[in-house]
């Protein structure tokens, strides 16, 4: 490896080898502050390296590029953990869990999650997605002493083993069709006429399958509720924005590739789209944890990502992009808040939410704003993301999956209100307040003001897509 | 043609109810502070209205005009103006935006945040009432419905929380349909001339495909009738109104319904001016009923505010018979008639809440004996449920009488129809009066008549209510333009052209 490559790497090379020295230093850290501090830190610098340091070259071994798409993911995921990092201070140390271990495995997922969005080859796709899956099994199982992270891992651990086999064996018959794990050459063997086409439709057949489970598409959604509920809150903000989002940048580079859906492709995934859509709003509705409802409004939000990809063309991408990208801000903040609700119990059940808005305004307001925002009402940058993606749809000759989604909106507006209605409008019980600490006040604070300012101004973030965007 | 005015005028009516509810959000400690913000937030609101009333002549075309460049990527412009019709309807917003305030001075439950969702509301409907870029009125559109959903859900009354829900599902579904119709408009406008804009004027001009164009307005219509609301898609309103605090259910009233009315004559009739020409019959029959039935289920209620509530149906539907019948003795009623009945139903709300404030209840059968005990209120009463019926000399009869007259000269049956609606106003508020003024009063303590914070309420409306009756012709001169425009069926918008 020369010398270039390795500064195009810094980026991802500060977060491994920041973790790896974490791991090494940071031992019996439970209630300590500094390893979060430093892993903030350390991610706050990748992300600063991603943005300010210049590529000499394009691409590392072949895998992974280094371009300003790859760039943008791994400064995005770095802010993302930092965020959550500076968030799960008092979580963690109510809970008497290591920090160090935690900030470390957290580094971790961030560097696999960067190098998935950078990912232009399928062994690159696989090693990445491994990477940080691994880091995510331990993460949600992270409090050893709740019986329902055990049971999250487990959950997370066996669906995650069958997607890598899947992943696996779909690449496998693709490098047979084509002869080439890079991506350009790989997805060539899709084309009509391509010799041994059938193969290799099966083998995207199959990756497609891996990636749906990842993404928690209908019907490969059944881990998420579970594991969302199981999993620690601030883990679950980067799981349902971080994991999420990397999956769908390496799948969005994907598609780039084939300048058309491969013929039986198209139907299928319009199909996992508008099941998405249908089945999370319903199974949403019902629901009486707010976890689970987020995890299922998760399935649906997807769905809306997957309709942007499938219009198939720029506008598509940079709007299912932009949708992503607000999504994760809006995630990010609706899982501090709820850390930073947390007290020995995370508030899960909506009656958790009882008249919280006389205890807590600020962060009631700041919540009630969140979640308008993904039900996508406007000022938000939930309205301004469903705008781009239903107006690439419309444009795209997708009509049923634009009624289908609005509809979900519509529907889904009903249980997002559940939890506002729980703070505002329900007198509470005599329930203890608890303080939230500084620093989870200036990460919601934060994700808050970029949902309102993306909601109002989201000009200058559209055109960086656009640019961006294969 | 297009104002000079050195200030942007129409940006700052939209943006000061806005900053005055950031201020009063920040008086967490001193209700009063937030009280008083707000009645001089929504008075200044008011004062520019009635300067532009007064200073802006009476042309047909926009009056004021302001573009801004806003979201590039995506073709949004901040665009706003207000032709005569829209400078009408801010006038009404911010006088009755100042009298909820005013109306609810001594709520006591956490009064900033109160204030300043009163307040989110009035700069929502004013930029409804302003906007012309599809999508900044789009987001107007659900601005005020946001806020209306907390008001509702917090300081109602016993089930005002599935009102609330109701209400906001109700209002959500037709309005998202319509986003779903805006950008299928933006979308094909795009296509066909490559520049993607949100424009009205822009999007008039779009070649619409034959098959497309019907649910096109269809879902415009819907948003549009559900705000109204129109029969059938009226039953979140009873509900709303009766849980409602009393300032919500008067600007319910007096100004949502319109925004549903302002919505089919900027938007929805312009923009599809075949297939509204074929919808309007149906339209006048889905009007004819709200007539007949708002009045039949008035008759039948008990509530007080359930009471208005239809009587408000059959008024609503009253205007919409008038735009239906597409004339200009009609149309030009119809939009008349949008100010006589906020005017009258704020008052109604307003005298219902003050009665209830008194006796602890709105029921008909536990009321009675009113005159007796207070007999300006009373007096008050009879005056504004006698504007309610129509009687000549006050603001509804103009109304009614231009739309019964344009009405019957082109469909007589119809006019017919509804000239019946009015015997049935009679039943419902006549009985409405007997019950709350005469009879036997039901307990002997002994209330206070109306004191001065009350007056200040009542006695403007009913100045308005008298200017209306007797001279229209102020009211009337400045919708002149606009009804016209309309019925050549270009709306005073192809007067702009291009944009900047």
């Amino acid at each position: 490896m020369t010398a270039p490559e390795l500064i195009a790497l810094l980026p991802l090379l500060i977060l491994a080898l920041g973790a790896t020295a974490l791991l090494l230093a940071a031992r019996g850290s439970v209630g300590r502050g500094w390893p979060l501090a430093v892993g903030s830190a350390l991610a706050l610098s990748a992300a600063l390296s991603a943005v300010l340091l210049p590529s000499c070259v394009t691409e590392v071994g072949g895998m992974y590029s280094t371009g300003p798409y790859a760039r943008f993911f791994i400064a995005l995921w770095s802010l993302a953990t930092a965020a959550t990092l500076i968030s799960s201070g008092p979580y963690l140390s109510r809970r008497r869990l290591p920090s160090g271990e935690y900030s470390a495995l957290l580094l971790f997922a961030a560097a696999g999650m960067g190098l998935l969005s950078s990912a232009v080859s399928l062994s690159g796709i696989f090693l990445a997605l491994e990477a940080f899956t691994l880091a995510f099994y331990v993460l949600i199982a992270f409090n050893k002493n709740c019986a329902l992270g055990a049971e999250a891992g487990l959950k997370y651990l066996v669906p995650g083993g069958v997607a890598a086999g899947l992943l696996a064996f779909g690449m496998a018959l693709l490098y047979a069709a084509s002869g080439s794990l890079q991506l350009p050459a790989a997805t060539a063997a899709l084309t009509i006429g391509a010799p041994m086409q059938s193969v290799a439709l099966a083998g995207l057949a199959l990756l497609l399958a891996a990636f749906a489970f990842k993404l928690s598409l209908v019907p490969f959604h059944f881990w998420t509720p579970d594991v969302y509920q199981g999993a620690p809150a601030p883990v679950t903000g980067l799981l349902a924005s971080g994991s999420k989002g990397a999956v769908t940048a390496a799948l969005l580079t994907l598609t780039a590739t084939l300048p058309a859906a491969p013929a039986p492709f198209k139907p299928a995934l319009a199909t996992l789209a508008l099941l998405s859509m249908v089945v999370g709003t319903l199974c949403a509705l019902a629901q009486s944890n707010v976890k689970r409802m987020l995890a299922y409004s998760s399935v649906v939000h997807m769905g809306f990502v997957l309709t942007g990809l499938l219009c198939w063309n720029h506008t598509g991408r940079t709007a299912a992009l932009f949708y992503l990208v607000g999504y994760s801000i809006v995630t990010l903040g609706i899982f501090a808040v709820i850390t930073s609700f947390s007290g020995e119990q995370e508030p899960q059940q909506l009656s958790d939410y009882r008249g919280l808005a006389r205890r807590q305004p600020l962060r009631a307001l700041a919540l009630t704003v969140l979640l308008l925002a993904l039900a996508g009402l406007p000022p938000t940058v939930g309205f301004m993301g469903k705008l781009a993606i239903f107006s690439a749809a419309l444009a795209a000759g997708l009509p049923l999956l634009a009624v289908v989604g609005i509809v979900a909106s519509l529907i889904s507006v009903y249980f997002y209100l559940q939890p506002v209605i729980q703070m505002y409008m329900t007198p509470a019980p005599s329930a203890e307040a608890i303080e939230g600490h500084s620093s989870e006040y200036g990460i919601i604070a934060l994700c808050l003001g970029l949902t309102l300012i993306f909601g109002l101004w989201p000009g200058p973030l559209l055109e960086l897509i656009a640019r961006l965007t294969p | 043609m297009t104002g000079t005015c050195p200030l942007p005028l129409l940006t700052l009516l939209l943006t000061l109810p806005i900053g005055t509810a950031a201020l009063c959000l920040t008086c967490r400690q001193r209700p009063a502070a937030a009280r008083g913000l707000a009645l001089a937030g929504t008075l200044t609101v008011l004062l520019i209205a009635i300067g532009c009333f007064v200073l802006l002549p009476a042309e047909p075309g926009w009056l004021l005009r302001e573009d801004y460049r806003w979201i590039p990527a995506l073709g949004i412009r901040f665009s706003l103006g207000i032709d005569g019709l829209a400078l009408l309807m801010i006038l009404l917003t911010a006088f009755l935006s100042v009298l909820a305030v005013w109306l609810s001075w001594d709520e006591d439950n956490r009064p900033p945040a109160y204030f300043a969702l009163l307040l989110l509301v009035e700069a929502g409907v004013l930029g409804v009432f302003m906007a012309l870029d599809l999508l900044l009125f789009y987001i107007c559109w659900e601005m005020m419905l946001i806020p209306l959903f907390f008001l509702i859900g917090i300081w109602g009354q016993r089930g005002g929380i599935a009102a609330a829900m109701k209400f906001f599902l109700f209002s959500l579904a037709g309005s998202l349909l319509m986003l779903l119709a805006i950008i299928a408009l933006y979308v094909l406008h795009g296509q066909q001339s490559g520049d993607y804009s949100f424009a009205l004027a822009a999007l008039q001009h779009t070649d619409l495909p034959t098959g497309l164009a019907p649910w096109l307005f269809a879902a415009f219509a819907l948003a549009f009738l559900i705000k109204v609301p129109l029969v059938p898609l009226h039953s979140w309103q009873a509900d709303t109104y009766s849980a409602a605090p009393a300032a919500c259910s008067l600007l319910l009233a007096g100004v949502l319904a319109k925004t549903g009315i302002y919505g089919l004559v900027r938007f929805a009739l312009p923009l599809f001016p075949e297939t509204a020409q074929s919808a309007l019959p149906l339209l006048a029959a889905l009007a004819l009923a709200g007539v007949l039935y708002g009045g039949w289920i008035a008759s039948a209620q008990r509530d007080l505010k359930r009471l208005v509530a239809y009587s408000s149906l059959a008024h609503l539907g009253f205007i919409l018979l008038g735009l239906s019948a597409w004339t200009t003795t009609a149309v030009e009623g119809a939009l008349l008639q949008m100010v006589n009945h906020g005017l009258t139903t704020a008052a109604l709300f307003i005298l219902i809440a003050l009665i209830e404030k008194r006796a602890g209840t709105r029921q008909l059968d536990e009321l009675g004996g009113l005159w007796g005990r207070v007999p300006r209120l009373s007096a008050m009463l009879l005056f504004f449920a006698l504007a309610a019926i129509g009687l000549p000399g006050l603001n509804n009869f103009v109304g009614e009488i231009l739309i019964l007259l344009g009405t019957f000269s082109v469909k007589p049956l119809w006019a017919v129809l509804a000239a019946s609606g009015l015997l049935l106003a009679a039943i419902y508020m006549l009985r409405l009066l007997q019950g709350v003024i005469w009879g036997p009063a039901r307990d002997e303590r002994s209330w206070p008549d109306l004191v001065l914070h009350e007056w200040l309420l009542l006695v403007p409306l009913a100045l308005l209510v008298l200017w209306l009756g007797l001279y229209p012709e102020t009211f009337l001169e400045p919708l002149r333009g606009p009804a016209q425009l309309l019925l050549n069926g270009a709306a005073p918008l192809s007067l702009s052209g291009g944009l900047p």
